[in-house]
């Protein structure tokens, strides 16, 4: 039952930093915080700055919001994204590599429309998306982006998408119990104890 | 000279606990080492990121792997680390072993199982074998398991109903989802005998253990109530009790040491710390599933094993078994049923509990006449949700689902249906191109080298599996599912794995003998499922808990 998880082939990654010119250091990108986003007042998508305000941007555009049924904001699929490549066991050079695919997507949106990606229509942006889909490291990064979506729809609400459940109630999804606790995620399991320090 | 322990045991799952448990409760001092945490039941949530999307119970690929190798169609070989493919070869690294993530579906072999060489004749290209022991020699372990790890079941009888020395089971069966009735209603109307699965998942609560919650969530997921039979809460918790048994959480055993006489005397292991550090015993028992036993065997060369650890004779690694079949869906769609059906197809939580085994044996001409076969159990489809959503994530025309044909997709493949599947599983016959080696250039993050294992089949398991498949596509049609699909291949599921060492009397072409001791080491032992000439044609779990609990009775004479 294990999902089926390649990792980025590294050529992949190094020809799509070398189109688009590493502009972060790759350790800048790696940052990492120690746990997951805790829910707040105010909403995640307020003052988002790039990278993430055209990953929303494209997550939304891959999962529309509709009358009856919620979108990519609807869910925190954010947060989610943002949960799961700051966490522990996250990969940096999968981090690393979705982190700068904004870059190449802004790159040719302007290059091909001449605006950057959040400022097209939704036309252009499918246009765009397809676009990016054609080649390998491309469709690696949207294929990376639609799982992390998927996850963030269906996963439990503790990981910080699937907000209050949406993702379950509009499938009709009836989940498991007992359901996952912030003390217990999953890679906060089985961690050996910590290395003996001298004093 | 002392020893730090009477037993050392290596691994903790099915083939280990029976060992850890008998002997512990006999007065010997047990030390458990095992490479994975100890997760207990307060650890384990219906959690799919947990059980099947992240690598939380297995190692990273990148820190440790496989190098699997695939037949091409010209014949060549194909190897590649599963770090690059992603083929993840790992089951559960935990104490207790993957028996924590099981479905629980429980068979014994048959009697001719043990000797299907003289009942069934030599096929080309396999290297089939009788066992050194009849299923008489095991008929009061199977029983055994029954009531130690907790079995539920009923006991119906038919035509290859194997021998039992008590009248049922001691649990009744679990909790039964309705769509068994029409899968009995099918097979009635077809002529077949449909049988309740058993399930080591207790029913009602023993052993200080609860008893099935029904959650709907079984298999790849650790069981919170405790009523799965897994090694860990059936065995280990009470071994723990005693006082003589230690479990040693993520100690990683990378060499066996022995002396110029080939007697064991120090397991080396690194510790949480990733230190090396050693411990010595009177007495090893080996059981981390059979690719890592064959693995650490053939990297434990010594004096009198310059090869590795019984491997004298260049048979150590070799015949491993994975299980044949193939799989199958069909849909029953609610559109096409009244309310009240449908909601009873929607009910989550009890087992379809129902197997065929009509066709164990079979007699056709164009195999040649009396045939092994094999068993056709019925589940419904996982509900992990984000595994039946990726099933969408690829269009018709191979590109990226998305936007709103991607919600119409999800919608449809979540509400519309109920979906059955079956699964086939016959004898994944031993043949000399599939076995363990040490892989050559692949070490992992301690710098052993990993297994490599090749992955070749033999034909006549897709043969077998295509007239099981057939039957069982027929049960199907006969309950009027729509859009049945199937697929037999020589893909082999990790999951379900033996061989390696297998048990014989000759040394020439056996690694153990017919006690699971190693020819010709005098204290060591191998009890996971690494004994099996062959596998029969059903799950291997209860076996290797039978043999274990028998491997220990014979220790037990010894100490």
């Amino acid at each position: 039952m294990k999902a089926h998880r390649p990792h980025i082939n590294r050529r992949q990654f190094l020809q799509l930093v070398a189109a688009t010119g590493a502009s972060l250091p790759l350790g800048q990108l790696c940052a990492k915080q120690s746990g997951p986003e805790t829910r707040s007042e105010t909403s995640p998508y307020e003052n988002l700055k790039d990278p993430w305000l055209s990953l929303a941007e494209v997550q939304q555009h891959l999962l529309p919001t509709e009358k009856n049924a919620p979108g990519a904001r609807d869910i925190h699929a954010l947060v989610f994204l943002r949960n799961m490549l700051n966490a522990p066991d996250s990969d940096a050079e999968e981090r690393g590599f979705i982190l700068k695919g904004v870059d190449w997507l802004n790159d040719l949106s302007v290059k091909n429309h001449q605006q950057i990606f959040r400022k097209l229509s939704p036309e252009k942006k499918e246009k765009v998306l397809r676009r990016i889909e054609t080649s390998r490291a491309g469709s690696r990064w949207l294929s990376l982006m639609m799982s992390y979506l998927i996850e963030a729809l269906l996963s439990d609400p503790v990981y910080g998408g699937n907000r209050d459940g949406k993702g379950w109630a509009w499938l009709e999804h009836q989940p498991g119990f007992p359901s996952p606790t912030a003390d217990k995620l999953y890679y906060k399991l089985g961690q050996p104890p910590r290395r003996r320090t001298k004093s | 000279m002392s020893k730090d322990y009477d037993i050392c045991v290596v691994g903790s799952g099915a083939g280990a606990g029976p060992i850890i448990s008998e002997l512990a409760k006999a007065g010997q001092s047990v030390l458990v080492l095992e490479k994975g945490p100890w997760l207990r039941e307060e650890d384990f949530f219906k959690d799919e990121m947990a059980c099947c999307r992240r690598s939380t119970y297995t190692p990273k690929l990148e820190d440790e792997q496989h190098v699997l190798e695939e037949q091409m169609e010209n014949g060549d070989w194909f190897s590649e680390a599963t770090s690059e493919s992603g083929w993840d070869f790992w089951n559960g690294n935990v104490v207790g072993g993957s028996s924590n993530f099981m479905s629980g579906y429980f068979y014994r072999l048959k009697p001719e199982d043990f000797r299907l060489l003289s009942e069934f004749g030599p096929i080309e290209g396999a290297n089939i074998a009788d066992w050194p022991i009849s299923y008489e020699d095991m008929e009061p372990y199977y029983t055994k398991v029954e009531t130690e790890v907790g079995i539920s079941g009923k006991i119906i009888p038919h035509k290859f109903q194997e021998p039992r020395s008590t009248p049922d089971f001691p649990y009744p069966p679990t909790l039964e989802h309705p769509i068994v009735e029409r899968i009995d209603a099918a097979c009635e109307a077809l002529g077949l005998q449909s049988l309740p699965t058993p399930r080591a998942v207790l029913s009602r609560p023993a052993n200080g253990r609860n008893s099935c919650e029904y959650s709907g969530y079984c298999g790849s997921y650790g069981c919170s109530s405790g009523a799965k039979g897994s090694a860990r809460a059936a065995l280990l918790d009470a071994a723990v009790k005693t006082g003589n048994c230690e479990i040693r959480a993520h100690a990683k055993v990378y060499r066996l040491k022995s002396d110029s006489q080939g007697r064991i005397t120090e397991a080396l292991y690194y510790d949480a710390d990733n230190q090396p550090r050693s411990v010595s015993a009177k007495l090893f028992v080996v059981a981390c599933q059979a690719i890592e036993t064959s693995r650490l065997l053939l990297a434990s060369d010594g004096p009198k094993h310059p090869r590795g650890l019984g491997n004298n004779h260049n048979q150590l690694g070799r015949n491993l078994l994975f299980s044949a079949g193939g799989s199958g869906t069909g849909e029953f769609h609610y559109s096409k049923m009244d309310k009240l059906e449908a909601a009873a197809l929607k009910t989550r939580g009890p087992f379809v509990n129902r197997g065929l085994q009509d066709w164990y044996y079979f007699n056709d001409r164009a195999f040649g006449g009396n045939t092994k076969g094999g068993v056709i159990d019925f589940l419904l489809r996982h509900p992990n949700p984000i595994a039946k959503a990726m099933s969408v994530r690829w269009n018709d025309d191979d590109n990226l689902n998305w936007g709103n044909e991607l919600k119409r997709d999800l919608k449809t493949v979540f509400t519309q249906s109920q979906d059955l599947r079956f699964e086939v599983f016959n004898d994944w016959l031993p043949t000399d191109d599939c076995f363990v080696s040490l892989d050559p250039n692949v070490r992992d993050k301690w710098g052993s080298a990993v297994a490599r294992v090749r992955l070749g089949y033999h034909p006549h398991d897709l043969r077998v599996g295509e007239y099981l498949s057939g039957q069982a596509l027929k049960v199907l049609r006969q309950m009027g599912a729509e859009n049945i699909r199937y697929s037999v291949s020589g893909s082999p599921p990790a999951n379900l794995v033996a061989g390696g060492c297998r048990f014989g009397q000759d040394i020439k072409t056996s690694v153990l003998n017919a006690d699971c001791r190693l020819h010709d080491v005098e204290n060591l032992y191998v009890t996971d499922g690494s004994f099996m000439p062959t596998g029969g044609s059903v799950p291997y779990t209860w076996t290797i808990y039978a043999n274990a609990f028998r491997v220990a009775d014979i220790i037990k004479q010894r100490v």
